[in-house]
């Protein structure tokens, strides 16, 4: 089970991003996400904004559960006051390599297009040197990155009453929410700065610490 | 004609018509049509062959096979004002999320052609055989028609001149505009549509296992979807080879998401789907409703022609499988050769038929030479827009060949008719259709409704059904209304046995009523008889059958007007589309029912707007999940989803409820589909649709802020780019070898509209590609914004989003006309020559690999930069522009890319690069 979790400011800007892994059953906390799933993974979030928008008056929490699904992988959202959603997409292992039913060879295509642009630079969505591990290795493994997650699904079958393994499940939404609720609360503190202001991307490294440690708690 | 619609304006047949006092009177609403509109037949390639320029390189006659997607779909349809009577025409509120009391028929989609219901209409129609003697196929072929009567009558069955009236179960009669017929050739195309046989159909003796049956069925080495999938690749790769001449004219093909308008290749795809719907048992649209038996007058013995050619016809000859009812109407047609043979036998030859035949006769009166081009009084024949895949491929690769050996033979493909044979086929058809085939479809639905369906309909029927699964009881008495079989009680329905249910058991005989029904557009009856059917089908496991009886009920209810909240929908309709999905893909390994069944699910879902949208996009991902399709279907699906989406529509300022970001992503999907099958023009386009999108945004930020997003965007646009640079090379390089004089003709071709390519975004009158001056892209852009409401032809795909960038574009005043089209010749050199330079084509493209770099290197840079900008970004991207304060290196993605995204939409590379590349030089200026 691979986690993209992602701040959105009010005019569908990223304030925090921050991808993982599951750590409960042996999972190592790492996300699965190939470079090419990473970014389709941002398509995704953006485009379930349009649910949110919608789903928000129809209901009075701010978490908002399950809002969208895009093949396989779920989005929960969680609204905040003065309108910065959380949301976290979540895939279920058995094929979080491949969102979406890509042609291979236009996922060959695709990527050698864009590690054309890569290669000048190392991917940019974790802002932190501690989590660029991350992309780099995925990069590395390159198409493999597909393989490690067969393998991955292997030992996720074994548990397949995991949280990790049904999106949809009220455990999985109840672990979403608590991991909300403890995000929610560093994110309030972490915006009480003075020097923060709307719309401000998030780079303090104690939030991004807090949050990795709630997705290592309940996900 | 290869147009993707046979709508009044374009059909040359229609519009010839008026010409002739003869004829009986038009529909007012025809003779309306404005001038420019009537003499369209002479406007298209076939009528005109001094070759429009993008037709140089290729066989002119080529051209016109690939029609369909060539010609703007807003020219075609012309102006959508004048095509619906004025009661009609109120669409807008119909689709609103509330209200879906209205039959889908009654709004404005079922008029425009090449819309998806449009096409559902027009396929699913009463299918008549030809079957027609030796002679008559020889006076044919002398006016140059190999196929026989078949081919010369064809194009005319797509659209029955006149008014047709209908009654319905009810008596009630409703008048149809567009009632139309197709012509098979009898006791062909029948064939599985599959390749996989159905495995339960085999169980019992299978269908062509009968011992001396004639009738063939083709193994085919590819399956229909497969096929369709070949005829729209060779569409877009001629559209690709086309335009990349460098002189080639771009056209606005597409008005980029606007709902209203189908993407050419989809509605072609759609229509290569739906157009030789094979004669399968499953279902009876294919089945002949009627067979015309034609003779002419050089038949030495005509009676007894006849004759033979009736008896050839019947069950016994097993020229038909024996699951089609043999009993349909037979017509009897004298074709009299108005050159060689004389009138008065012919007259009285005549008179002896309607002694021995009854009614249904007719004496066709044509002239048996071919006629030319250049005659006066000679039409060009369409192509008829419902042939089958393979058919179309058989022609597209004859072509091919044809082009290599020698230059081009107009005769080929495009065929003229004298005028006053038109009429007479027109006047017979139409006199076929009224007096004849639909009286007898409207006397067997009555009958059947009452000697078979009623029965079922109240509580004693269910009785009866139930009984009749355990007992003969059932089938005994039913068939006692068609006791044409003797031999059908020794099994309750022999589905068990034969695999197919014989045309006589009450199952057979309501599944050919509900299709009657449906072809005579009562939805109601249809839909009840399907429904009835489902259960029956079910209890049978007759698994195609059930599929298709699920899928016609879906569709009939989903056109018929509802009452039905849009919970009760999703409940009702929605297991029917699961099911027919299901039994056709899991059960009968069916590909082409399934895709069938679920892409017309989709369109008239999204037709019902509101949350029938969300559910027609379910049912799309449904799709591409189950990886139906090849690659071509799999990306036109994407592009259709974003059109779903699209579609829908938000409430409030804010629009609270739209998909814009949806509809833009899956636009990205589908360019990315595209990219990787290196067809960069749809690919471009896509993401100009994208684009334009992510501009619509209340937020103005679009999916920018993501670094991974735009990276994936800047990659797509940058293979996009790559991609047309190579391929416009190489055509040059072609184009170098032969000579460059059409660009005059290219021009006027361009000016109404027929032009070919499909560039989006450039309003018809760029024929020319701009000299890369600032000033006239920019007033292009503008006058495209100005006239986005008005004209279909003109592009106006950036239309609303264009706002800020446009209204500072439309200062300079120079206007390109078509008169600058002489500069044409020497603007493609120009254009090269701006192309590799990137601060020129700067924009949206090269924004962003300047911006890379510096993100990767040190992540917090590029954050401080964009919050800088962003700080700034009060002022809009075009007036950052318009200072000539561009956002300059140091800015990432955003404010260039958002200039670019709304305004000429950049990284489309090629014609359209010329204006982005322009304006962006512009830009450089300002920056640098």
């Amino acid at each position: 089970m691979s986690y993209y979790f992602a701040i959105i400011g009010t005019q569908d800007n990223p304030l925090f991003e921050y991808d993982f892994g599951t750590s409960k059953q042996g999972g190592d906390g790492m996300a699965r996400f190939t470079e090419q799933a990473r970014q389709l993974n941002q398509f995704i979030i953006h485009s379930s904004l349009d649910i949110v928008e919608e789903v928000q008056w129809t209901n009075g929490q701010m978490y908002l559960k399950l809002v969208d699904r895009f093949f396989t992988s779920y989005i929960s959202c969680f609204l905040t006051a003065s309108n910065i959603k959380f949301l976290l997409l979540h895939q279920p292992p058995s094929s979080s390599s491949s969102g979406l039913p890509a042609s291979s060879s236009g996922a060959s295509t695709l990527t050698s297009s864009s590690t054309t642009t890569l290669g000048q630079h190392p991917p940019s969505s974790t802002s932190t040197s501690s989590l660029s591990v991350i992309p780099s290795l995925s990069t590395l493994t390159g198409g493999g990155g597909n393989s490690s997650t067969i393998t991955l699904t292997g030992g996720a079958s074994r548990t397949s009453t995991s949280i990790a393994a049904n999106p949809t499940s009220p455990q999985t939404e109840e672990a979403i929410r608590n991991f909300f609720a403890e995000v929610y609360e560093n994110y309030v503190k972490a915006i009480m700065s003075p020097f923060y202001k709307t719309n401000m991307e998030i780079r303090s490294p104690v939030f991004r610490a807090r949050v990795a440690a709630a997705g290592r708690k309940y996900l | 004609m290869q147009s993707a619609d046979n709508a009044p304006p374009n059909d040359p047949l229609a519009s010839l018509s008026m010409a002739n006092p003869t004829m009986k009177p038009l529909p007012s609403k025809q003779r309306g049509q404005p001038l420019i509109l009537d003499s369209r037949p002479l406007s298209q390639p076939e009528a005109q062959p001094t070759t429009p320029i993008r037709e140089r390189r290729t066989n002119p006659s080529a051209a016109s096979l690939f029609r369909s997607t060539l010609t703007p779909p807003g020219s075609r349809s012309g102006s959508p004002a004048p095509m619906g009577s004025p009661a009609r025409s109120l669409t807008g509120s119909v689709f609103g999320s509330g209200g879906f009391k209205q039959s889908l028929l009654d709004t404005a989609a079922a008029e425009n052609p090449g819309d998806p219901l449009n096409l559902i209409l027009k396929s699913f129609v009463p299918h008549i055989a030809i079957h027609d003697s030796e002679d008559v196929e020889h006076l044919v072929k002398e006016k140059g028609f190999k196929g026989g009567l078949f081919e010369l009558l064809r194009p005319f069955g797509e659209r029955v001149q006149g008014r047709v009236t209908i009654r319905d179960s009810n008596g009630a009669a409703r008048t149809w505009d567009d009632f139309s017929v197709r012509f098979t050739k009898f006791g062909e195309a029948i064939e599985d549509p599959d390749t996989l046989p159905d495995p339960r159909s085999l169980r019992g003796p299978p269908p062509n296992g009968q011992p001396p049956g004639q009738y063939s069925m083709p193994r085919k080495k590819t399956s229909l979807v497969q096929q369709v999938e070949q005829v729209v690749e060779k569409h877009l790769g001629f559209a690709e080879e086309a335009s990349m001449g460098p002189a080639t004219p771009t056209t606005p093909t597409r008005q980029g998401l606007d709902t209203d308008a189908t993407s050419p290749y989809y509605a072609l795809y759609l229509r290569r789907l739906l157009s030789g719907i094979p004669m399968a048992s499953h279902e009876t649209f294919s089945h002949p409703v009627a067979c015309v038996i034609a003779i002419s007058s050089r038949h030495p013995a005509p009676i007894e022609a006849l004759r033979q050619l009736y008896s050839e016809t019947t069950p016994a000859e097993q020229r038909i499988p024996p699951w089609v009812d043999g009993d349909f109407l037979r017509y009897y047609v004298l074709v009299h050769d108005e050159e060689r043979s004389d009138i008065t036998k012919s007259m009285q030859l005549f008179d002896q038929m309607k002694r021995h035949f009854g009614l249904h006769c007719h004496l066709l009166r044509i002239r048996s030479s071919q006629s030319a081009e250049t005659d006066d009084d000679s039409i060009p024949l369409p192509r008829s827009d419902w042939m089958s895949a393979s058919e179309e491929l058989a022609d597209i690769e004859r072509s091919e060949q044809l082009q290599d050996s020698f230059d081009d033979d107009p005769h080929l493909f495009n065929r003229y008719i004298f005028e006053s044979d038109a009429t007479a086929i027109r006047t017979f058809i139409r006199e076929m259709v009224i007096q004849s085939i639909i009286p007898t479809m409207e006397r067997n639905v009555s009958l059947w409704n009452d000697q078979v369906a009623s029965r079922r309909r109240g509580i004693s029927g269910r009785f009866m059904s139930l009984s009749k699964r355990f007992t003969m009881f059932g089938s005994s008495s039913s068939s006692s209304s068609t006791s044409r079989n003797s031999s059908s009680s020794n099994s309750s329905n022999g589905f068990e046995t034969l695999g197919y249910y014989r045309p006589d058991t009450p199952e057979a005989i309501m599944r050919r009523l509900a299709d009657f029904a449906f072809m005579l557009r009562d939805w109601k009856l249809a839909m009840s008889t399907y429904d009835l059917l489902r259960t029956d089908f079910q209890n049978d496991k007759a698994w195609k059958y059930h599929a298709s009886a699920n899928e016609m009920a879906a569709l009939s209810l989903l056109i018929m007007p509802q009452n039905m909240s849009s919970k009760n929908r999703v409940e009702i309709i929605n297991p029917m589309v699961e099911q027919a999905l299901y039994s056709y893909h899991t059960r009968c390994s069916s590909l082409y029912g399934a895709v069938r069944s679920t892409l017309l699910s989709l369109e008239l879902l999204r037709l019902r707007g509101g949350t029938g949208i969300d559910e027609s996009v379910r049912w799309g991902t449904r799709l591409l999940e189950m990886r139906l399709f090849g690659p071509i279907g799999d990306a036109l699906l994407r592009e259709r989803l974003a059109v779903c989406y699209a579609s829908k529509r938000g409430t409030g300022s804010q629009l609270w409820g739209s998909r814009r970001r949806k509809s833009a992503m899956w636009s990205v999907l589908a360019a990315q589909a595209w990219v990787s099958m290196g067809k960069y023009l749809q690919a471009q386009k896509c993401l100009a649709d994208a684009r334009r999108m992510y501009s619509l945004l209340p937020s103005e930020w679009g999916v920018q802020g993501f670094n991974g997003a735009s990276e994936l965007l800047a990659g797509l646009n940058e293979a996009v780019r790559e991609g047309l640079r190579v391929t416009r090379e190489y055509a040059e390089a072609l184009e170098a070898e032969g000579g460059h004089s059409h660009s005059q003709g290219g021009g006027n071709n361009e000016g109404e509209g027929m032009g070919l390519g499909l560039q989006f975004d450039e309003s018809s009158n760029l024929t020319i590609r701009p000299k890369p001056d600032a000033s006239a892209t920019g007033t292009s852009t503008g006058t495209q914004e100005v006239l986005v409401d008005v004209d279909v032809e003109q592009d106006g795909f950036n239309g609303q989003s264009a706002s800020s960038q446009s209204q500072e574009s439309q200062g300079p005043p120079q206007i390109p006309t078509p008169t600058a089209s002489s500069s044409s010749a020497h603007s493609p050199e120009i254009t090269r020559d701006s192309e590799p330079t990137p601060q020129q084509s700067g924009g949206f493209e090269d924004a962003t690999p300047s911006s890379g770099p510096s993100s990767g290197n040190s992540p917090t840079r590029p954050r401080k930069a964009s919050m800088a900008v962003r700080t700034s970004k009060a002022l809009s991207a075009a007036d950052l522009e318009q200072a000539g304060l561009g956002p300059g290196p140091l800015s990432p993605l955003m404010p260039a890319r958002l200039a670019s995204g709304s305004g000429s939409v950049s990284g489309r590379g090629d014609e359209s690069k010329s204006s982005s590349s322009s304006r962006d030089g512009k830009d450089g200026s300002g920056f640098h």
